[in-house]
Protein backbone atom coordinates (compact mmCIF):
# COMPACT_ATOMS: atom_id res chain seq x y z
CA UNK A 1 0.00 0.00 0.00
CA UNK A 2 1.85 2.97 1.09
CA UNK A 3 5.39 1.35 0.90
CA UNK A 4 4.82 0.46 -2.67
CA UNK A 5 3.56 3.70 -3.25
CA UNK A 6 6.86 5.25 -1.77
CA UNK A 7 9.10 2.74 -3.75
CA UNK A 8 7.64 3.67 -7.19
CA UNK A 9 8.34 7.54 -5.92
CA UNK A 10 11.46 7.01 -5.07
CA UNK A 11 12.47 4.98 -8.03
CA UNK A 12 11.13 7.88 -10.39
CA UNK A 13 12.91 10.06 -8.31
CA UNK A 14 16.35 8.36 -9.20
CA UNK A 15 15.17 7.96 -12.79
CA UNK A 16 14.29 11.62 -12.96
CA UNK A 17 18.13 12.63 -11.34
CA UNK A 18 19.54 10.52 -13.81
CA UNK A 19 18.06 12.05 -16.41
CA UNK A 20 19.22 15.85 -15.59
CA UNK A 21 22.70 14.70 -14.86
CA UNK A 22 23.24 12.83 -18.19
CA UNK A 23 21.61 16.03 -20.11
CA UNK A 24 24.16 18.11 -18.54
CA UNK A 25 26.89 16.08 -18.14
CA UNK A 26 27.29 17.44 -21.97
CA UNK A 27 27.57 21.33 -20.73
CA UNK A 28 30.39 20.42 -18.59
CA UNK A 29 32.44 17.79 -20.24
CA UNK A 30 32.57 17.47 -23.77
CA UNK A 31 32.06 14.02 -23.77
CA UNK A 32 31.99 13.13 -27.58
CA UNK A 33 35.69 14.49 -28.13
CA UNK A 34 36.95 12.97 -25.11
CA UNK A 35 36.29 9.52 -26.47
CA UNK A 36 38.44 10.24 -29.18
CA UNK A 37 41.10 10.12 -26.76
CA UNK A 38 40.55 6.98 -24.91
CA UNK A 39 40.13 5.28 -28.53
CA UNK A 40 43.77 3.22 -27.97
CA UNK A 41 44.39 -0.27 -28.25
CA UNK A 42 47.57 -2.51 -26.40
CA UNK A 43 49.99 -2.19 -29.14
CA UNK A 44 49.59 1.98 -29.11
CA UNK A 45 50.19 2.10 -25.73
CA UNK A 46 52.65 -0.52 -25.93
CA UNK A 47 54.64 2.01 -28.84
CA UNK A 48 53.57 5.62 -27.27
CA UNK A 49 55.27 4.14 -23.92
CA UNK A 50 58.56 2.91 -25.98
CA UNK A 51 58.37 6.65 -27.51
CA UNK A 52 58.39 7.99 -24.43
CA UNK A 53 61.84 6.95 -22.65
CA UNK A 54 63.17 6.59 -26.24
CA UNK A 55 62.04 8.90 -28.79
CA UNK A 56 65.45 9.45 -30.88
CA UNK A 57 65.02 6.73 -33.30
CA UNK A 58 61.88 8.00 -34.54
CA UNK A 59 61.42 9.62 -37.84
CA UNK A 60 57.95 10.67 -38.96
CA UNK A 61 56.21 12.76 -36.23
CA UNK A 62 53.43 14.07 -38.48
CA UNK A 63 50.05 13.17 -37.14
CA UNK A 64 47.91 11.61 -39.84
CA UNK A 65 44.70 13.12 -40.86
CA UNK A 66 41.60 11.57 -42.80
CA UNK A 67 39.19 14.18 -44.35
CA UNK A 68 40.12 16.91 -42.01
CA UNK A 69 40.22 15.49 -38.56
CA UNK A 70 42.88 13.64 -37.11
CA UNK A 71 42.91 9.65 -36.93
CA UNK A 72 42.00 8.03 -33.80
CA UNK A 73 45.10 7.60 -31.66
CA UNK A 74 44.45 3.48 -32.91
CA UNK A 75 46.01 4.09 -35.91
CA UNK A 76 48.63 6.87 -35.45
CA UNK A 77 50.91 6.56 -33.41
CA UNK A 78 51.73 10.50 -33.23
CA UNK A 79 48.40 11.28 -32.16
CA UNK A 80 48.03 12.26 -28.51
CA UNK A 81 45.99 10.43 -26.20
CA UNK A 82 44.34 11.03 -22.62
CA UNK A 83 44.77 7.20 -21.35
CA UNK A 84 48.15 7.07 -20.47
CA UNK A 85 48.35 10.74 -19.02
CA UNK A 86 45.36 10.00 -16.71
CA UNK A 87 46.64 6.25 -15.39
CA UNK A 88 50.21 7.57 -15.57
CA UNK A 89 48.89 10.44 -13.09
CA UNK A 90 46.79 8.04 -10.69
CA UNK A 91 49.55 5.43 -10.68
CA UNK A 92 52.36 8.77 -9.51
CA UNK A 93 49.71 9.27 -6.77
CA UNK A 94 49.87 5.50 -5.75
CA UNK A 95 53.55 5.01 -5.94
CA UNK A 96 54.46 8.26 -4.04
CA UNK A 97 52.00 6.24 -1.17
CA UNK A 98 54.36 3.91 -1.51
CA UNK A 99 57.68 5.35 -1.48
CA UNK A 100 56.32 7.38 1.27
CA UNK A 101 55.11 4.36 3.15
CA UNK A 102 58.64 2.51 2.64
CA UNK A 103 60.27 5.56 4.80
CA UNK A 104 57.31 5.38 7.41
CA UNK A 105 55.89 9.41 6.34
CA UNK A 106 52.65 7.85 5.25
CA UNK A 107 49.04 8.54 6.30
CA UNK A 108 46.28 8.59 3.79
CA UNK A 109 46.30 12.85 4.33
CA UNK A 110 49.62 12.85 2.89
CA UNK A 111 48.56 11.23 -0.01
CA UNK A 112 45.42 13.54 -0.51
CA UNK A 113 48.42 16.26 -0.50
CA UNK A 114 50.25 14.91 -3.35
CA UNK A 115 47.22 14.18 -5.69
CA UNK A 116 45.93 18.03 -4.88
CA UNK A 117 48.97 19.24 -5.40
CA UNK A 118 50.28 17.73 -8.60
CA UNK A 119 47.00 18.61 -9.82
CA UNK A 120 47.43 21.94 -9.17
CA UNK A 121 51.19 22.13 -10.41
CA UNK A 122 49.04 20.71 -13.91
CA UNK A 123 46.91 22.78 -13.97
CA UNK A 124 48.87 26.02 -13.68
CA UNK A 125 51.01 24.58 -16.64
CA UNK A 126 48.60 24.20 -18.88
CA UNK A 127 47.27 27.53 -17.76
CA UNK A 128 50.31 29.24 -18.91
CA UNK A 129 51.04 27.35 -21.87
CA UNK A 130 47.17 28.37 -22.87
CA UNK A 131 48.32 32.47 -21.92
CA UNK A 132 51.71 32.31 -23.77
CA UNK A 133 50.35 30.57 -26.79
CA UNK A 134 47.64 33.72 -27.12
CA UNK A 135 49.90 36.08 -26.15
CA UNK A 136 52.32 34.83 -29.32
CA UNK A 137 49.14 35.06 -31.34
CA UNK A 138 49.85 31.68 -32.63
CA UNK A 139 47.60 29.55 -35.22
CA UNK A 140 47.57 26.20 -33.57
CA UNK A 141 45.07 23.71 -33.48
CA UNK A 142 45.87 22.77 -30.27
CA UNK A 143 43.07 22.43 -28.00
CA UNK A 144 43.61 22.56 -24.36
CA UNK A 145 42.90 18.99 -23.90
CA UNK A 146 46.03 18.43 -26.34
CA UNK A 147 48.06 20.58 -23.80
CA UNK A 148 46.54 18.10 -21.06
CA UNK A 149 47.24 15.34 -22.47
CA UNK A 150 50.87 16.26 -23.66
CA UNK A 151 51.40 17.74 -19.82
CA UNK A 152 50.74 14.55 -18.80
CA UNK A 153 53.33 12.26 -20.64
CA UNK A 154 56.12 13.59 -18.35
CA UNK A 155 54.45 11.29 -15.85
CA UNK A 156 55.55 8.40 -17.29
CA UNK A 157 58.49 9.35 -17.16
CA UNK A 158 58.48 10.56 -12.59
CA UNK A 159 56.86 6.98 -12.42
CA UNK A 160 60.14 5.02 -14.20
CA UNK A 161 62.73 7.35 -11.81
CA UNK A 162 60.67 6.77 -8.83
CA UNK A 163 60.48 3.15 -8.95
CA UNK A 164 64.09 2.88 -9.48
CA UNK A 165 64.65 5.34 -7.16
CA UNK A 166 62.53 2.71 -4.91
CA UNK A 167 64.42 -0.11 -6.11
CA UNK A 168 68.33 1.12 -6.41
CA UNK A 169 68.75 3.84 -4.23
CA UNK A 170 69.37 7.83 -4.42
CA UNK A 171 72.40 6.86 -7.50
CA UNK A 172 69.16 4.70 -9.43
CA UNK A 173 66.94 7.52 -9.20
CA UNK A 174 69.01 10.20 -10.68
CA UNK A 175 70.55 8.71 -13.43
CA UNK A 176 66.66 7.38 -15.10
CA UNK A 177 65.32 10.72 -13.79
CA UNK A 178 67.87 12.60 -15.96
CA UNK A 179 67.55 10.09 -18.98
CA UNK A 180 63.68 10.30 -18.97
CA UNK A 181 64.04 14.25 -18.11
CA UNK A 182 66.08 14.15 -21.77
CA UNK A 183 63.71 12.26 -23.44
CA UNK A 184 60.48 14.33 -22.49
CA UNK A 185 62.53 16.95 -23.86
CA UNK A 186 63.19 15.68 -27.06
CA UNK A 187 59.76 14.21 -27.45
CA UNK A 188 57.86 17.57 -26.36
CA UNK A 189 60.26 19.62 -29.18
CA UNK A 190 59.48 17.41 -31.91
CA UNK A 191 55.99 16.78 -30.93
CA UNK A 192 55.49 20.54 -30.55
CA UNK A 193 57.53 21.71 -33.31
CA UNK A 194 55.10 20.52 -36.21
CA UNK A 195 52.27 21.95 -34.41
CA UNK A 196 53.47 25.68 -33.19
CA UNK A 197 56.12 26.47 -35.78
CA UNK A 198 54.96 27.34 -39.41
CA UNK A 199 55.56 25.01 -42.19
CA UNK A 200 58.60 26.34 -43.90
CA UNK A 201 60.46 26.19 -40.34
CA UNK A 202 58.97 22.46 -39.37
CA UNK A 203 60.65 20.87 -42.33
CA UNK A 204 63.90 22.19 -41.54
CA UNK A 205 64.28 25.20 -43.43
CA UNK A 206 65.34 28.05 -41.43
CA UNK A 207 63.39 30.56 -41.83
CA UNK A 208 64.70 33.41 -40.26
CA UNK A 209 62.03 36.35 -38.87
CA UNK A 210 61.20 37.90 -35.53
CA UNK A 211 57.93 35.85 -35.40
CA UNK A 212 59.41 31.95 -35.95
CA UNK A 213 62.17 32.67 -33.43
CA UNK A 214 59.76 33.78 -30.85
CA UNK A 215 58.08 30.88 -31.63
CA UNK A 216 61.32 28.50 -31.64
CA UNK A 217 61.88 30.00 -28.30
CA UNK A 218 58.27 29.24 -26.83
CA UNK A 219 58.64 25.41 -28.01
CA UNK A 220 62.36 25.11 -26.13
CA UNK A 221 60.74 27.17 -23.18
CA UNK A 222 57.76 24.65 -22.75
CA UNK A 223 59.86 21.46 -23.38
CA UNK A 224 62.24 22.97 -20.42
CA UNK A 225 60.22 23.38 -17.97
CA UNK A 226 59.12 19.89 -17.80
CA UNK A 227 62.50 18.30 -16.79
CA UNK A 228 61.63 20.75 -13.83
CA UNK A 229 58.75 19.68 -12.93
CA UNK A 230 59.58 16.18 -12.92
CA UNK A 231 62.74 16.74 -10.46
CA UNK A 232 60.42 19.12 -8.88
CA UNK A 233 57.55 16.83 -7.46
CA UNK A 234 59.64 13.71 -7.23
CA UNK A 235 62.68 14.90 -5.27
CA UNK A 236 61.29 14.94 -1.78
CA UNK A 237 60.05 11.41 -2.20
CA UNK A 238 63.23 9.82 -2.91
CA UNK A 239 65.66 9.99 0.67
CA UNK B 1 13.48 -15.60 -3.59
CA UNK B 2 12.76 -15.44 -7.29
CA UNK B 3 10.84 -12.43 -6.13
CA UNK B 4 13.84 -10.07 -4.48
CA UNK B 5 15.80 -11.26 -8.15
CA UNK B 6 18.12 -13.96 -6.76
CA UNK B 7 18.99 -16.46 -9.17
CA UNK B 8 21.14 -18.60 -7.48
CA UNK B 9 21.96 -20.39 -11.08
CA UNK B 10 23.43 -17.15 -12.68
CA UNK B 11 25.18 -15.87 -9.65
CA UNK B 12 26.57 -19.83 -9.60
CA UNK B 13 27.82 -19.53 -13.18
CA UNK B 14 29.28 -15.80 -12.58
CA UNK B 15 31.21 -17.13 -9.66
CA UNK B 16 32.77 -20.50 -11.98
CA UNK B 17 33.68 -17.66 -14.22
CA UNK B 18 35.86 -15.33 -12.20
CA UNK B 19 37.49 -18.82 -10.51
CA UNK B 20 38.63 -20.16 -13.91
CA UNK B 21 40.59 -17.64 -15.08
CA UNK B 22 41.94 -19.35 -18.33
CA UNK B 23 37.96 -20.22 -19.60
CA UNK B 24 36.40 -17.75 -22.37
CA UNK B 25 33.89 -15.77 -21.20
CA UNK B 26 30.51 -15.47 -22.23
CA UNK B 27 29.08 -12.24 -23.25
CA UNK B 28 25.56 -12.39 -22.19
CA UNK B 29 25.77 -13.15 -18.59
CA UNK B 30 26.15 -9.60 -17.67
CA UNK B 31 22.64 -8.70 -19.50
CA UNK B 32 20.70 -8.77 -15.53
CA UNK B 33 23.20 -6.63 -13.18
CA UNK B 34 22.83 -8.74 -9.78
CA UNK B 35 24.39 -7.10 -6.50
CA UNK B 36 23.69 -9.73 -3.87
CA UNK B 37 26.92 -11.52 -4.78
CA UNK B 38 29.39 -8.82 -4.99
CA UNK B 39 27.15 -7.64 -1.64
CA UNK B 40 28.48 -11.15 0.12
CA UNK B 41 32.05 -11.10 -0.99
CA UNK B 42 32.49 -7.46 0.01
CA UNK B 43 30.80 -8.61 3.36
CA UNK B 44 33.13 -11.65 3.73
CA UNK B 45 36.31 -9.45 2.81
CA UNK B 46 35.20 -7.37 5.44
CA UNK B 47 34.62 -10.04 7.74
CA UNK B 48 38.17 -11.59 7.29
CA UNK B 49 39.87 -8.53 7.49
CA UNK B 50 38.22 -7.79 10.95
CA UNK B 51 39.62 -11.86 12.17
CA UNK B 52 43.05 -10.46 11.04
CA UNK B 53 41.96 -7.18 13.17
CA UNK B 54 42.00 -4.75 10.75
CA UNK B 55 38.86 -2.51 11.41
CA UNK B 56 39.36 -0.29 8.43
CA UNK B 57 35.97 -0.84 7.39
CA UNK B 58 35.61 2.80 6.12
CA UNK B 59 38.21 2.81 3.87
CA UNK B 60 37.11 -0.54 2.04
CA UNK B 61 34.03 1.27 1.35
CA UNK B 62 35.38 4.86 -0.05
CA UNK B 63 37.79 3.03 -2.01
CA UNK B 64 35.58 0.67 -3.57
CA UNK B 65 33.31 3.50 -4.20
CA UNK B 66 35.58 5.66 -6.11
CA UNK B 67 37.23 2.48 -8.09
CA UNK B 68 33.93 1.82 -9.23
CA UNK B 69 33.32 5.42 -10.24
CA UNK B 70 36.50 5.73 -11.94
CA UNK B 71 36.11 2.01 -13.58
CA UNK B 72 32.72 3.74 -14.73
CA UNK B 73 33.69 6.95 -16.27
CA UNK B 74 37.11 4.93 -17.84
CA UNK B 75 34.67 1.71 -19.53
CA UNK B 76 32.52 4.31 -20.94
CA UNK B 77 34.96 6.70 -22.35
CA UNK B 78 36.69 3.79 -23.90
CA UNK B 79 33.72 1.46 -25.31
CA UNK B 80 31.70 1.93 -27.96
CA UNK B 81 28.40 0.94 -26.34
CA UNK B 82 28.13 2.43 -22.80
CA UNK B 83 27.79 0.41 -19.22
CA UNK B 84 25.54 0.61 -16.53
CA UNK B 85 27.18 1.75 -13.16
CA UNK B 86 25.30 -1.80 -11.76
CA UNK B 87 27.42 -4.15 -14.01
CA UNK B 88 30.35 -2.54 -13.21
CA UNK B 89 29.69 -2.73 -9.42
CA UNK B 90 28.84 -5.92 -10.21
CA UNK B 91 31.61 -7.35 -12.15
CA UNK B 92 34.12 -5.52 -9.49
CA UNK B 93 32.67 -7.40 -6.95
CA UNK B 94 32.17 -10.71 -8.35
CA UNK B 95 35.79 -10.19 -9.08
CA UNK B 96 36.74 -9.24 -5.38
CA UNK B 97 36.64 -13.41 -4.46
CA UNK B 98 40.11 -14.11 -4.74
CA UNK B 99 41.00 -11.35 -2.55
CA UNK B 100 39.11 -13.04 -0.02
CA UNK B 101 41.48 -16.22 -0.07
CA UNK B 102 44.81 -13.81 0.65
CA UNK B 103 43.01 -12.00 3.79
CA UNK B 104 41.89 -15.15 4.58
CA UNK B 105 45.86 -15.89 4.34
CA UNK B 106 47.10 -12.80 6.30
CA UNK B 107 44.55 -13.97 9.10
CA UNK B 108 46.89 -16.90 9.58
CA UNK B 109 49.92 -16.25 8.38
CA UNK B 110 51.93 -12.47 8.19
CA UNK B 111 52.25 -11.67 4.47
CA UNK B 112 54.88 -9.43 4.49
CA UNK B 113 57.91 -11.20 3.26
CA UNK B 114 58.95 -12.08 -0.34
CA UNK B 115 56.39 -14.97 0.09
CA UNK B 116 53.83 -12.53 0.82
CA UNK B 117 54.40 -10.42 -1.90
CA UNK B 118 54.90 -13.01 -4.78
CA UNK B 119 51.07 -14.08 -3.19
CA UNK B 120 49.73 -11.02 -3.33
CA UNK B 121 50.88 -10.22 -6.82
CA UNK B 122 49.36 -13.19 -8.26
CA UNK B 123 45.99 -12.69 -6.75
CA UNK B 124 46.05 -9.15 -8.12
CA UNK B 125 46.86 -10.44 -11.55
CA UNK B 126 44.60 -13.23 -11.11
CA UNK B 127 41.42 -10.90 -9.99
CA UNK B 128 42.35 -8.28 -12.53
CA UNK B 129 42.85 -11.09 -15.13
CA UNK B 130 39.20 -12.19 -14.88
CA UNK B 131 37.33 -8.77 -14.02
CA UNK B 132 38.73 -7.57 -17.70
CA UNK B 133 38.02 -10.30 -19.46
CA UNK B 134 34.57 -10.44 -18.40
CA UNK B 135 34.53 -6.73 -19.10
CA UNK B 136 35.83 -7.43 -22.77
CA UNK B 137 33.06 -10.14 -23.66
CA UNK B 138 30.64 -8.33 -22.13
CA UNK B 139 30.90 -5.07 -24.41
CA UNK B 140 33.10 -6.52 -27.35
CA UNK B 141 35.82 -4.15 -26.94
CA UNK B 142 38.92 -5.86 -28.63
CA UNK B 143 42.98 -5.45 -28.64
CA UNK B 144 42.27 -3.64 -24.99
CA UNK B 145 42.31 -6.56 -22.80
CA UNK B 146 45.35 -5.23 -20.95
CA UNK B 147 44.17 -1.77 -21.07
CA UNK B 148 41.24 -2.63 -18.83
CA UNK B 149 43.68 -4.75 -16.72
CA UNK B 150 45.74 -2.20 -15.65
CA UNK B 151 43.13 0.47 -13.78
CA UNK B 152 41.63 -3.24 -12.24
CA UNK B 153 44.81 -3.75 -10.63
CA UNK B 154 45.57 -0.10 -9.29
CA UNK B 155 42.41 -1.11 -7.82
CA UNK B 156 42.81 -4.51 -6.31
CA UNK B 157 46.42 -3.40 -5.37
CA UNK B 158 44.70 -1.03 -3.09
CA UNK B 159 42.81 -3.50 -1.75
CA UNK B 160 45.72 -5.72 -1.31
CA UNK B 161 47.63 -3.36 0.44
CA UNK B 162 44.71 -3.42 3.19
CA UNK B 163 44.80 -6.91 3.60
CA UNK B 164 48.95 -6.93 3.82
CA UNK B 165 49.80 -3.84 5.73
Amino acid sequence: PVSSLAVAYGTSLASQGRDIVDRNIDRLVPVGRLKYYFAVDTVYVGRKLGLLVFPFMHQDWQVRYQQDAPVAPRFDVNAPDLYIPVMAFITYVLVAGLALGTQNRFSPDSLGLQASSALAWLIVEVLAILLSLYLVTVNTDLTTIDLIAFSGYKYVGMIVGLVSGLLFGKTGYYVVLGWCCISIFVFMIKTLRLKILSEAAAEGVLVRGAKNQLRMYLTMAIAAVQPLFMYWLTYHLIR
Amino acid sequence: LVELGINFDHIWQKTLTVLHPLKVADGSIMNETDLAGPMVFCLAFGATLLLAGKIQFGYVYGISAIGCLGMFCLLNLMSMTGVSFGCVASVLGYCLLPMILLSTFAVVFSLQGMMGIILAAGIIGWCSFSASKIFISALAMEGQQLLVAYPCALLYGVFALISVF
